[in-house]
């Protein structure tokens, strides 16, 4: 029997093809995505370990608090530590660092280098001791002069500056300024590599001028004597200056790693999610192909059964043969996996420099491939193996080929738990109810979905596809009319065929709504309560600390400008008891780290805005308010709400916040609003903000314009324009720009998102490529019919490709309905929690998009099959054999 | 041989040394060598021959689904030799009817379907008159919206030959179209097409091995070994039987 299954799978090359590149395409997408990010990860690391190799023990303040966006904020060491350091004993040097955001680089076309997502450019100062200097210089020499700058070979590279070049560098102290090149570097020993990171490496009083942290730095760093460990060096420091936190070297660079380790495990998990799409969208493909190929063999199956093979024999044949494929189809995708990853990591190697461009083959990704297309292959082989095996020995005289049973009451009463049990699953998830609300939700839309493609989709096959053929078969047209019914005639493959792009066009439908729905509530908030004409704002999000110190105080003597409202943001901690009792628990201190722990404590992390109370409500609808903008003075702060109701805050009341910058406070309440904007939920005046806040923050981040009721916006608009003009790290926006800088990070994620889930779209194509061929083998005989009483090789692909249409266009439209629920569903279960701040909107346009693209998609994977109809020999197919 | 007629102005169709040799070298097998032979026009002609004897690669060449070796075959005045595929699929619609002897039918289509469709390939209306008459002939009217898995075999086969004849072919070939029918029914079939002959004037060229079915033709031409042997007019069974045994023996 294991002969006769595997010569059957060789002698049809063909078939073996057809079905394994589903499961090929589906492994490669899983372990494409999932192999550089070991490589990727241990680049990094070794990169980390070895710019800070020097470093035998490091020196910080303990006040910090963790961020959404990577490194914890902390505040500075002054200068003076520096000598305390160096005196202890064992310290062989020890030196200052400043590294802080803040300076960017104006590019050769005037504006801000990677603005926008990437690594970012950090100011850095010159430290004089090697070993504790971070990279090594590959040219010229240290920068002596507030003018001199030292930059990396990448930026040099991609700038096309030189030794003694100048470069331009936004600063909010001085605008935009040159600073001559006088030396160039990089990482490692040898300044060969990169992080991506894109340093400023100025002298120290210059790198601390443009910060505004003079005589402070960032951390300091201690450089042992020979014959001193670290954890010795570290616990003398942590001894001497009991007020700081010490850590070793060692420490400090786990530490770093750690984070960075983080970033790619969050990168792995979002992209492997969509390999796990992909994978799911082929285990549909592959279904439906053994489903296909096993009903055409119904003879042979019969021939064999007549001949004395017992049913389970058959069974064992069939799955013998889809162990063999998927073996085949795992080994050929862990290589197309391979060949993916070191595609990407080819691409990510433009950012910093990666250890190997081989990404490294873990024994987990092989067994995870071999295992899934194993597993998926025979998994999908099951079902139809078994009905195979029920085939009557007489079928082999008959001329049964195609499956055309109707549903059978079972699959009916499955599909219909399904769905139900879907639905279910995803509402109590939604309510938040159950163990894990994720994976509910996820899995009842996994259990929707098959419900649709096993008892919905067939039962609409039918009928939809005659419906959609309607308009190509006007005028009796039998080309149409032919692939109306030919998809027609076998529900459950045009239906299975379908759903497989029904899966991906309903995640992106899903998205595609969220997303425009996202957009249009923030359209909605800002342009209903933001009353200002313009807003001054930086040109990218990342970069903030762009907006020069003096510009608002420039913009009031504008003529026709009304009021000027400038806005800062913060961090803080809250720490009333809502906040301690959400606070992630327990912090554990860190092997190798000493001295005072890390002085945050437990609390609820939120942003603040810094306000001006005396123009803010002129500018910024805030609805009701309960108190006046007058309260707002030192100490006190402003509540949204909402948030203030959740928490039991009343005016008045006073909450204990924690500032990096300043420890804990006690701020009062002393207004609460209607919160508009939807940016923050609280609300400093400038007079709690400024002393409260690092100078990282205490910076201008946008700036609102209101202009006279009989002003020429026209004419302030260029004033305005003109005041920034040599800044490009600022943009004047009206309101209707500022809403798009608002949301624009929504499109660029939407664009990831979009590309990722194109890879499940493509495998559904080729499934529909796939059941079209395995179709057209079927119909070999009709198709000669045609041919001979006078079908042209044109007519007959414009039938196939039709059908190829009518298949996508059902799949997609399933998919839209379904997206728009689930979206539906989403928007519900979002504004239960948070009402009125998601609006539901239809992106019409693009909703209309995805269809037509995927039904020309679906139309272009019917062209070989349809090719290879038409040169059909019309002899063999008449011959009446 | 040198009985056959030259071909005439007369003839629906015809061929002229037509040679089809399928394989090289050893396994050469000469399927038709040098057969000249005409067609008149509103006559049934019938082509009977032992197996392997070319009588259906005759019937394919001469219908525009198989190329000739050599030789010449025309339809009407068109000698389909020099014709690209598209223009050859274009006259098989447009001149050409055909009876299968079985899978005649596209199981998707109804029976109206079925036989309007070379018409509706060629996006052409079938005039109404003519097709109620042809389907009053088989006896199809209370069929036409039946897909051919609720028709029986000789009713399929009915609705083969009404498709052949609506469009008013110069010529329809039939191959074994009643090889798989009991004997009612094909006589029924057979019946249809000598009306189609006698009474339309259409005209008939059908391949078979029954020479029972080969009685109801004008004439019979008999194949052996890739040539013609023999010709019949207004033949009978026992008369064909005779010589088929002369043929054979």
């Amino acid at each position: 029997m294991f002969r006769i299954a595997l010569k059957d799978l060789f002698a049809r090359k063909r078939r073996l093809v057809t079905t394994a590149i589903a499961v090929v395409l589906g492994i490669a997408f899983l372990t494409g995505t999932q192999l550089p990010s070991v490589t990727l990860s241990d680049s990094i690391k070794s990169l980390v370990g070895d710019v800070y190799s020097g470093f035998d023990a490091v020196v910080r303040s303990p006040r910090t608090q963790e961020t959404p966006f990577g490194q914890p904020i902390r505040t500075q060491v002054p200068a003076s530590v520096v000598e305390q350091v160096a005196a202890v004993d064992g310290v062989r040097a020890a030196a200052g660092v400043v590294e802080s955001p803040g300076p960017e680089i104006i590019g050769n076309d005037g504006k801000v280098v990677g603005g926008g997502f990437g690594p970012p450019t950090l100011a850095y100062n010159w430290i004089d001791d090697d070993a504790l200097r971070i990279g090594a210089l590959r040219e010229g020499g240290p920068p002596t002069s507030a003018d001199q700058v030292v930059i990396d070979f990448r930026t040099a590279e991609s700038l096309g500056k030189r030794l003694e070049d100048e470069i331009s560098v936004a600063t909010t102290q001085d605008g935009v300024r040159q600073y001559r090149i006088v030396g160039i570097s990089g990482l490692g020993d040898d300044g060969s590599q990169s992080t991506g990171v894109r340093p400023l490496i100025f002298t120290t009083a210059e790198a601390q001028r443009l910060l505004d942290q003079p005589d402070e730095f960032n951390y300091i760093v201690a450089s042992a004597e020979p014959g001193e460990t670290q954890l010795d060096l570290t616990q003398r420091i942590g001894t001497a200056l009991p007020e700081w936190q010490v850590l070793t070297g060692e420490a400090f660079t786990a530490e770093n790693q750690e984070q960075i380790s983080q970033f790619v495990d969050i990168l792995e998990i979002f992209v492997s999610v969509f390999g796990y799409v992909a994978l799911f969208v082929a285990i549909f493909i592959i279904y439906n192909t053994f489903s296909i190929i096993i009903t055409q063999r119904t003879r042979e199956t019969a021939l064999l059964r007549a001949v004395g093979a017992t049913r389970r024999q058959v069974v064992v044949a069939t799955l013998l043969e889809a162990v063999v494929v998927g073996l085949i189809a795992a080994v050929l995708g862990l290589a197309a996996g391979f060949g993916l990853a070191a595609l990407l990591l080819r691409l990510l190697s433009g950012f910093f420099t990666i250890s190997s461009s081989v990404p490294s083959l873990s024994s987990g990704v092989v067994v995870l491939a071999v295992l899934v297309g194993v597993g998926v292959t025979v998994l999908s082989a099951v079902i139809p193996a078994i009905r195979s095996s029920k085939v009557p020995p007489v079928a082999a005289i008959s001329e049964v080929s195609v499956d055309r049973s109707d549903l059978s009451l079972s699959r009916r009463i499955w599909g219909a738990v399904l769905v139900v049990g879907g639905i279910a699953l995803i509402a109590t998830g939604l309510a938040q109810v159950g163990p894990n609300p994720l994976y509910q939700v996820g899995g009842g839309a996994v259990a929707v979905l098959v419900s649709v493609a096993v008892i919905l989709g067939p039962l609409l096959a039918g009928p939809v596809s005659r419906l959609i053929a309607g308009p190509f078969s006007i005028g009796g047209r039998v080309d149409g009319r032919l692939a109306g019914e030919n998809a027609a005639r076998s529900p459950k493959r045009t239906a299975a065929t379908a759903a497989a792009l029904t899966i991906g066009v309903t995640l992106v439908t899903l998205i595609a709504v969220v997303a425009s729905s996202i957009k249009a509530s923030a359209d909605d908030a800002i342009s209903s309560s933001v009353q200002a004409d313009f807003v001054v704002a930086t040109a990218s999000l990342a970069s903030f600390g762009a907006i020069p110190a003096g510009a608002a105080e420039e913009i009031r003597s504008i003529p026709g400008v009304a009021e000027v409202s400038p806005v800062r943001f913060t961090l803080l901690r809250l720490l009333d008891p809502v906040g301690v009792a959400t606070a992630s628990t327990s912090t554990t201190i860190p092997a190798g780290q000493l001295g005072a722990p890390s002085d945050a404590p437990p609390g609820e992390d939120d942003f603040a805005l810094g306000i001006d109370p005396a123009t803010w409500f002129d500018v910024v609808a805030s609805g009701d308010l309960e108190g006046s903008p007058e309260d707002l003075v030192a100490g006190t702060m402003a509540a949204e709400r909402r948030f203030a109701e959740e928490r039991g805050w009343r005016v008045g009341d006073t909450i204990p916040v924690y500032f990096v910058a300043t420890g804990v406070q006690q701020v009062r309440v002393a207004l609460i609003y209607d919160e508009p904007l939807g940016q923050a939920p609280i609300w400093l005046p400038l007079a709690t903000f400024e002393p409260n806040a690092l100078p990282l923050f205490n910076v201008d981040n946008q700036i609102f314009v209101t202009t006279q009721p009989d002003a020429d916006t026209a004419q302030v608009q260029s004033d305005l324009d003109a005041q920034f003009a040599d800044l490009p790290t600022v943009q004047v926006q009206d309101l209707q720009e500022y809403i798009q800088t608002q949301t624009g990070p929504i499109n660029t994620f939407l664009g990831i998102v979009y590309g990722l889930l194109g890879l499940a779209i493509v495998i559904a194509l080729i499934g529909i490529a796939n059941t079209l061929s395995l179709s057209v083998l079927e119909r070999t005989r009709e198709l000669g019919l045609l041919r001979a009483v006078g079908m042209t090789r044109r007519q007959l692909r414009r039938t196939i490709r039709i059908e190829a249409g009518i298949i996508a266009v059902f799949g997609t439209l399933m998919g839209l309905v379904i997206g728009i629920l689930f979206a539906i569903a989403l928007t519900i279960a979002i504004s239960a929690d948070n009402p009125g701040v998601l609006k539901f909107q239809l992106p019409v346009t693009q909703l209309v998009l995805i269809v037509v693209f995927a039904s020309l998609a679906g139309v272009a994977a019917a062209l070989l099959p349809a090719w290879r109809a038409s040169r059909m020999d019309v002899l063999e197919a008449v011959s009446s054999s | 041989m040198s009985t056959t007629p030259p071909p005439t102005a007369q003839a629906a169709a015809g061929a002229v040394e037509a040679v089809k040799v399928y394989g090289t070298g050893d396994t050469e097998v000469r399927a038709l060598d040098g057969v000249t032979v005409d067609f008149d026009r509103s006559r049934f002609t019938a082509i009977m021959g032992p197996s392997g004897s070319g009588k259906s690669t005759l019937m394919h060449c001469l219908a525009g689904l198989d190329r000739l070796s050599a030789g010449r075959v025309r339809i009407g005045e068109v000698f389909l030799d020099d014709l690209s595929d598209a223009k050859l699929t274009e006259l098989r619609r447009d001149k050409v009817g055909f009876v299968f002897q079985a899978f005649n039918l596209i199981p998707t289509l109804t029976a109206a379907e079925n036989i309007t469709l070379p018409m509706d390939l060629a996006g052409r209306k079938p005039d109404a008159g003519w097709m109620d008459q042809i389907i009053g002939i088989v006896g199809l009217s209370d069929r036409l919206s039946h897909r051919p898995s609720e028709l029986s075999g000789g009713q399929q086969q009915r609705v083969a030959v009404a498709r052949a004849l609506v469009s008013r072919p110069e010529i329809v070939f039939a191959d074994e179209p009643t090889g798989n029918l009991d004997s009612r029914s094909g006589h029924e079939v057979l019946g249809f097409m000598r009306y189609a002959v006698s009474d339309l004037g259409q005209t008939i060229v059908m391949v078979t091995h029954d020479p029972n079915a080969a009685a109801y033709a004008d004439r019979v031409v008999f194949l052996a070994d890739g040539r013609i042997v023999d010709q019949m007019e207004a033949p009978t069974a026992e008369r064909i039987i005779d010589s088929m045994k002369l043929l054979g023996g």
